[in-house]
């Protein structure tokens, strides 16, 4: 990563097929409340032949981020890596990101007998909040932070198919060029040297 | 396939499948029931340009990502084949020299298929003449081309004509023994394979070395026990012969001589005990009557990391026990995956509370019931040990006992290895590098002797032997009806010391096929053939002369053994189209198969079923939950994907029965029985049939069964068992259930 990293997510249709895999790592990982879907894979046309394609969602961490922009409380702050986080002890619940959000990332626990929604929640890139890193109340208040840890995001690393990329916006790119370029040449089906050592 | 060439099991990779150029899926969907795999598929179609074809009764995820898609009639991939057939050899796609030297019986094929015209096809399938063309077309015109399937094309009355006529399909265009190419079936739950190649199954001995008394005597020899012992366990010694109950017919072992119940033949006793390690019963077919055979026992065990729904679904008030078993975390040991390859496990963390491991239950088991020093004794017998260490010790007595699939290099050592260094293989040819050159991961079987490399493509001619090569097995005999069956000129493996074909390796006939002599003291340590050398002298012969120990036979188009030479199409038992069941009736009724009379064309024409149950079943899988779900369900979270028992259902069926999307409907079953579930509007089902996900119990015939669970088990999600309505319809020769392709009928709740 370099020191102007942008973190962003990718998620590549041709190769999403809908198993969940990350939005249930997700859930798992920040032992969300059921309801709250940090991320949430989504089919169009399902069933529809030759229509059908399924994405995953999230927060894609804008950069001009409209959450940021409509908070009344102020309580988003973007990292100098791009990753788009909140504070849930300014949060009032009251919604508004939500309306702003093109993509409805933004999630509202049910709580209380009547529904009362909670403060709002949202997929932190597993980048923690606020809170000193790695304690007990970020976790509690935001779930993992794995990304102080080195680690990838827990919903990139469980996808199945690796439709769902995430790290600096130059690496997914890359890999994604990658992908685009080797298109249609091939596979190499043995290590380097080997039909030299032992014949095709 | 056994009965084809030779092997029953999966002749390629998952990771192979990258090199297909084309890929055919046959009743399976791999985007939802492996999706790890299903990466190398769409790699394939990303980096290879391969077509993904799809024939399937709905249009599944894994049709969403396919460049052409049939949406056949359930039960009808028959016809769909001859009809894919029928215009190969039209248009003499076929690969001529091949079927020539490797293949016997390609002429009846032919001419069956000159029956199965596209328009033929199309009336009986429901696929359109054109498509058929433009399916066979983009996929003999591709090679290598895969062929793959699941429990779509094998859950049917005729699964195992199914079985036979896909891979004929892949001879036709010489797909077979080559780098994506290949039948491969892709098994269902982790290690499958491993447990079909120790046989957790009633008509074989481990390692598919038959009921003989040959292979008992064997067995007995190897496992250091008694033959005499051995046959006490038994009523009489000609019980050690004979097939037991199935998985999908046991109920009729308790039931059996019940009025209206089919006949058993068990030696004049039912069924009294059962004992259930890990397998959800629920799962399979006629839920109804398992529940009333658990009824019935006197005695049921039930052992498992959650609640066994079989415990919750009957009634038996008694003498039923749930034995805590620890998950694979708690345990180490070999795993066999789909593709033949081994992946040694470790434990990660100790049996957590009371659980205790499947083994250790089955030692404590033995040690009570009096013969756990015979059930212990082949861990020690070839060191002559005192004690023995579990799993490595058991790892090598598999490995020490099992020729038949080539399980000699299977040592826990070097199975340890692989697992310790699996960074140095190669992820599409599977060959290792490094440390582990010379080697394939996993080292697929065969692996012949304690040096071999694995085979990573079965019967792939282009290798020799001592690198994974091979032609077809000589399981046959050496010729039929006055025709030689062993393979043509020049389809012998690379390096092969003999061009031709030849039997399966004898010491009798080891030194005519190999052109070798062999010493005296070789000649007195040499077992009587391969499958029983223990000396392995058989297998390091033959591989210094690039030799299959199995031989080198043709696959076989014509399987004289079975009722049906060659596949022929029959109508389900419940067919929607009675002017077709006339044409195409299935079989007289099969008495005594694994010990139940089993009942086709009676069962078939009992009753015009179609004017009553109008509407075509289909059960499968999601990708959330899996098997009986008791383990998933158990998961709040992928219980909150699909929290309730649903029926997909087309919106003009639904309409016309005035069931809206979201509300509860009925489904009544031939059997007599219902569910009630949870209508979801779904155009992946024409409006003639519906899909059931196959994982729930705990609802049986709209009453909850919520009360019977024990304190603080029930899962997360409960509901129907979808078997609960799925139709009576057995294999004619593997008794495997037919719900993929039954008869219902629905209603408004």
């Amino acid at each position: 990563m370099s020191i102007d990293a942008r973190m962003k997510f990718y998620c590549d249709e041709n190769r999403c097929i809908h198993c969940d895999g990350c939005s249930v790592a997700c859930a798992e990982a920040h032992e969300l409340p059921v309801g709250v879907n940090r991320r949430k894979v989504v089919t169009i046309n399902e069933g529809k032949i030759g229509l059908e394609f399924s994405l995953s969602v999230a927060c894609m961490h804008c950069t001009d981020a409209p959450c940021e922009e409509v908070c009344p409380v102020d309580c988003f702050y973007i990292r100098e890596d791009g990753i788009v986080l909140h504070s849930k002890e300014k949060c009032i619940g009251c919604a508004y990101c939500l309306y702003a959000c093109p993509f409805g990332a933004p999630q509202f626990p049910e709580d209380g007998a009547f529904g009362t929604k909670g403060v709002m929640d949202k997929c932190t890139m597993c980048a923690g909040g606020p809170e000193e890193t790695n304690s007990n109340k970020e976790r509690e208040l935001y779930g993992q932070n794995r990304i102080s840890e080195g680690k990838v995001p827990v919903c990139a690393a469980m996808c199945s198919t690796k439709a769902l990329l995430v790290g600096d916006a130059a690496s997914v790119s890359d890999i994604f060029r990658e992908r685009v370029l080797s298109a249609g040449h091939g596979v190499q089906s043995a290590p380097y040297g080997w039909d030299k050592a032992y014949g095709k | 396939m056994a009965n084809t060439w030779g092997y029953g099991a999966m002749t390629n990779s998952l990771n192979d499948i990258q090199n297909a150029k084309a890929i055919i899926i046959f009743g399976a969907n791999p985007a939802v029931n492996h999706p790890v795999g299903f990466g190398h598929f769409l790699k394939a179609k990303e980096r290879n340009n391969a077509k993904i074809i799809v024939i399937d009764p709905r249009y599944t995820k894994t049709a969403a990502k396919a460049d052409l898609y049939a949406q056949i009639r359930p039960g009808t991939d028959i016809p769909f084949m001859y009809g894919m057939l029928h215009l190969i050899f039209k248009n003499g796609w076929q690969d001529k020299s091949y079927i020539k030297d490797r293949v016997y019986g390609m002429d009846l094929i032919i001419e069956e298929a000159k029956k199965w015209t596209p328009s033929k096809v199309e009336e009986v399938t429901g696929v359109s003449a054109d498509l058929l063309i433009q399916i066979t077309r983009a996929y003999a015109k591709e090679t290598p081309g895969t062929l793959i399937w699941a429990m779509g094309l094998t859950q049917h009355t005729i699964g195992s004509s199914n079985t036979r006529l896909a891979p004929i399909l892949q001879l036709s265009l010489g797909n077979i023994g080559i780098e994506g190419g290949g039948c491969n079936i892709l098994r269902g739950h982790d290690n499958v394979q491993g447990a079909t190649d120790m046989c957790c199954l009633s008509h074989t001995l481990p390692g598919y070395y038959g009921l003989s008394k040959g292979s008992w005597k064997y067995f007995a020899k190897s496992w250091g026990v008694d033959y005499d012992w051995l046959t006490k366990r038994f009523k009489s010694e000609d019980w050690m012969g004979k097939k037991g109950f199935t998985l999908s017919r046991w109920w009729s072992g308790v039931l059996g001589g019940n009025p209206g119940e089919d006949k058993i033949h068990n030696a004049g006793t039912n069924i009294k005990a059962l004992f259930v390690m890990g397998n959800g019963i629920t799962s399979t077919a006629q839920t109804k009557k398992v529940k009333e055979a658990l009824d019935n026992l006197d005695i049921a065990v039930f052992c498992d990391p959650f609640v066994n729904e079989g415990a919750v679904i009957t009634d038996k008030q008694d003498d039923v026990y749930i034995l805590p078993a620890t998950t694979q975390f708690e345990t180490s040991g070999s795993v066999t995956a789909t593709n033949r390859s081994a992946q040694w496990r470790n434990k990660v963390i100790e049996p957590m509370y009371e659980a205790k491991t499947d083994q250790d239950i089955m030692f404590e088991m033995a040690k009570r019931l009096g013969f756990y020093d015979e059930l212990t004794m082949g861990m020690k017998v070839k060191e002559n040990k005192k004690t023995y260490t579990f799993p490595e010790d058991a790892t090598d007595e598999i490995a020490r006992i099992i020729k038949t699939i080539g399980l000699t290099g299977w040592t826990a050592e070097r199975l340890k290895k692989h697992s310790e260094n699996w960074h140095q293989f190669d992820q599409v040819s599977l060959r290792g590098y490094g440390n582990m050159t010379g080697e394939y991961y996993g080292l697929p079987w065969p692996c012949w002797t304690e040096k071999h490399s694995g085979s990573p493509v079965l019967y792939n001619i282009n290798r020799p032997v001592k690198e994974g090569g091979m032609g077809f097995r000589a399981r046959f005999g050496v010729e039929h009806e006055g025709v030689d069956i062993l393979a043509g000129a020049g389809s012998a493996p690379k390096n092969s010391s003999n061009k031709d074909g030849y039997p399966q390796i004898t010491k009798e006939n080891i030194e005519e096929v190999l052109g070798i002599t062999l010493s005296e003291d070789e000649k007195k340590r040499m077992g009587k053939n391969w499958k029983v050398d223990t000396s392995n002298l058989i297998a390091e012969k033959c591989m210094e002369a690039g030799i299959a120990p199995y031989g080198n036979a043709k696959a076989r188009a014509n399987v004289w053994t079975f009722p049906d030479k060659i596949p022929l199409h029959r109508e389900p038992l419940h067919s929607p189209r009675e002017d077709l069941v006339k044409e195409h009736p299935s079989y007289a009724t099969k008495e005594n198969h694994y010990r139940v009379d089993t009942q086709y064309v009676t069962k078939q024409t009992e009753k015009p079923w179609a004017k009553e149950f109008p509407i075509n079943l289909i059960t499968g899988r999601l990708v959330n939950f899996n098997g009986a779900g008791m383990e998933t369900r158990a998961s709040k979270y992928l219980s909150a994907l699909t929290p309730d028992m649903f029926c997909d259902i087309n919106p003009d069926l639904a309409g016309r029965h005035g069931i809206r999307d979201g509300s509860m409907m009925w489904i009544h079953s031939p059997e007599g029985t219902k569910i009630k579930v949870k209508a979801k509007y779904s155009h992946s089902v024409t409006p003639d049939r519906i899909f059931i996900p196959l994982h729930f119990a705990g609802v049986m015939e709209g009453v909850d069964l919520s009360h019977k669970y024990p304190k603080g088990t029930k899962p997360y999600a409960i509901g129907e068992s979808a078997n609960t309505v799925t139709n009576y319809g057995y294999d004619i020769i593997t008794q495997i259930p037919e719900t993929k392709g039954g008869l219902c009928r629905v209603e408004r709740a």
